[in-house]
């Protein structure tokens, strides 16, 4: 991590996204990220268009409409996997923060995020099959 | 070398790194309290207006969408806060940004806790 402070914000943004010479920490450690921007996106974005249900039945209605459509439902999918990613993770990080499991933090981070592939598979299954 | 990936970055306080983990953790619960209480109060899903203003009649929902509100606002506006620090931004850029996530987070609040109010209103004069 040597001459950081020379390189530009964008470069330094960029590494984030780099997967050369990446430990599985590293992986958690960008994947939590990446999460992270995209719920808060969906965060913003679900709060406005929530808007809508103060402009009454049509336009709520007209808008549920819209979001059945299957981008919309894949998008859905996308924010699943990414909460199931991110809350699992998190959950990891709040206990190896004040030391608990810090030890096993890549087995655990292992095991957690195939439990957040596997919920989040089954839930992509059900939501364009039911 | 200071490993970036547990506890308070540098330019974050103790307090705002605790309250991140914090709000992270309460917004797991309630998402597992809104799946049980969504379940149990709207069998048939939420899928249009009338139902929501319904499921909005049950005092829990309001309470618990207002409490969800403030904590993932709160978690996802001092994360983004952090991500922003990881880029060493100089003193007047992490200000202005101290004083824009602020201001986005009351906006955000105060119109959502008027977007619960006004749904909550809607059922009571029907």
């Amino acid at each position: 991590m040597t001459g950081v402070s020379k390189t530009s914000p964008l470069s330094r943004a960029a590494k984030w996204f780099d997967p050369r010479a990446r430990t599985i920490s590293t992986i958690g450690f960008i994947l939590n990220r990446i999460t992270a921007l995209g719920l808060s996106f969906y965060l913003f974005l679900h709060l406005i268009m929530l808007g809508q249900l103060a402009q009454g039945p049509q336009a709520y209605d007209g808008f549920l409409a819209t979001v059945h459509s299957p981008i919309f439902v894949f998008g859905e999918v996308l924010v699943i996997a990414a909460g199931f990613i991110h809350g699992l993770n998190g959950i990891r990080i709040a206990l190896n923060s004040f030391g608990v499991g810090a030890r096993y933090q890549k087995a655990t981070f292992l095991v957690l995020l195939s439990i957040a592939v596997i919920c989040s598979l089954i839930f992509a299954v059900r939501i364009f099959t039911v | 070398m200071n490993d970036s990936r547990y506890g308070p970055k540098t330019g974050e306080s103790t307090w705002l790194w605790f309250t991140k983990i914090v709000t992270g953790l309460l917004v797991i619960v309630i998402l597992i309290i809104h799946f049980i209480v969504n379940h149990f109060t709207a069998q048939n899903g939420l899928l249009t207006y009338a139902d929501v203003v319904k499921y909005y009649q049950n005092p829990i929902v309001p309470i618990m969408e207002i409490a969800f509100l403030v904590f993932v606002v709160s978690h996802a506006l001092i994360g983004l806060r952090g991500i922003v620090l990881d880029l060493k931004p100089t003193r007047a850029v992490i200000g202005a940004v101290n004083w824009l996530f602020s201001a986005v987070g009351v906006v955000a609040i105060v119109y959502g806790i008027w977007l619960v109010l006004t749904i909550v209103s809607r059922g009571a004069s029907s």
